[in-house]
């Protein structure tokens, strides 16, 4: 009688399609992943009146006043003007009086009631004039 | 004349089909033992701005303000007249300290303000007004 040898299969995982799976899902977290990177208005605030060694007086007409309202309404105020202005006109305003008195503190005072948005946008504005001594200031 | 037989050398080498099944375990294993630490803040929708500049992370600490005026300093609630205290804790610790404030956007700016004389009392003069890229 003869007998038939009976083939053994060889077993295994295939792994040729693994690299594939590691590319998707490399891909995959490439593409999701969100970085929380923070981004923001800088600026530098004076020390407070008790530690400052000493008070500078500033010339009136080196001050420009930037006045907020509740209602989010902007008035600018010059030693001898005083005009409205909407928000994206504010930029063009500012880069022309700082243009001609390079020494031009803008202060900007905000309403206690007034949104906080309207302050960043007036502060993003004046930055983007070119202004460089900003102060804050409430009323 | 003596004959050298010559000895047959064991061939080395490292098993290196398993190396994959090694490299993933490591990975699973630390993809599910991480726990990232994050700051849960407050839940604020941040204003929109054109001339943002990146804040170096390492400096920064971040004060919550949300539209009711809650503030929130390291996932504590913390009382206007606090601020100033724990901020000056913060200085001590790291001196270029760049405060940012992460506030809602219709945050009354009264808040703001007293915040911010109470930073100027601290001594923690950088502060950074944080918001989003406008479009």
């Amino acid at each position: 009688m003869k007998f038939s040898r009976k083939r053994k299969e060889l077993s295994g995982i295939p792994t040729s399609s693994m690299s594939d799976v590691a590319f998707l899902l490399l891909v995959f977290f490439l593409s999701t992943t969100k970085f929380d990177i923070k981004k923001g208005l800088g600026i530098v605030l004076p020390p407070a009146s008790s530690q400052a060694d000493v008070r500078v007086k500033l010339n009136d007409k080196n001050i420009t006043k930037v006045l907020i309202n509740k209602e989010g309404e902007i008035l600018v105020k010059t030693i001898d003007t005083e005009e409205r202005i909407p928000m994206d006109k504010l930029k063009a305003r500012i880069r022309t009086i700082v243009r001609n008195n390079p020494d031009m503190v803008i202060s900007l005072k905000t309403d206690r009631q007034s949104q906080y948005k309207f302050m960043v946008q007036a502060l993003d504005q004046l930055q983007a004039a070119g202004a460089e001594k900003i102060s804050l200031s409430t009323n | 004349m003596a004959r050298f037989v010559k000895k047959n050398k064991p061939e080395a080498a490292i098993p290196t089909a398993s190396m994959s099944d090694v490299a993933f375990l490591l990975l699973l294993f630390f993809m599910v033992s991480t726990v990232f630490v994050k700051e849960r803040g407050l839940k604020i929708v941040m204003p929109r701005a054109e001339n943002i500049e990146k804040i170096p992370r390492k400096q920064s600490a971040t004060i919550y303000v949300n539209s009711s005026g809650v503030i929130s300093i390291n996932d504590f609630p913390v009382e206007i007249p606090q601020v100033s205290g724990l901020m000056s804790n913060k200085l001590a610790q790291n001196f270029n300290l760049i405060t940012c404030f992460r506030t809602d956007k219709n945050t009354r700016y009264g808040v703001m303000s007293d915040i911010l004389n109470q930073l100027r009392e601290a001594n923690c003069l950088r502060v950074s007004f944080e918001a989003k890229l406008k479009r």
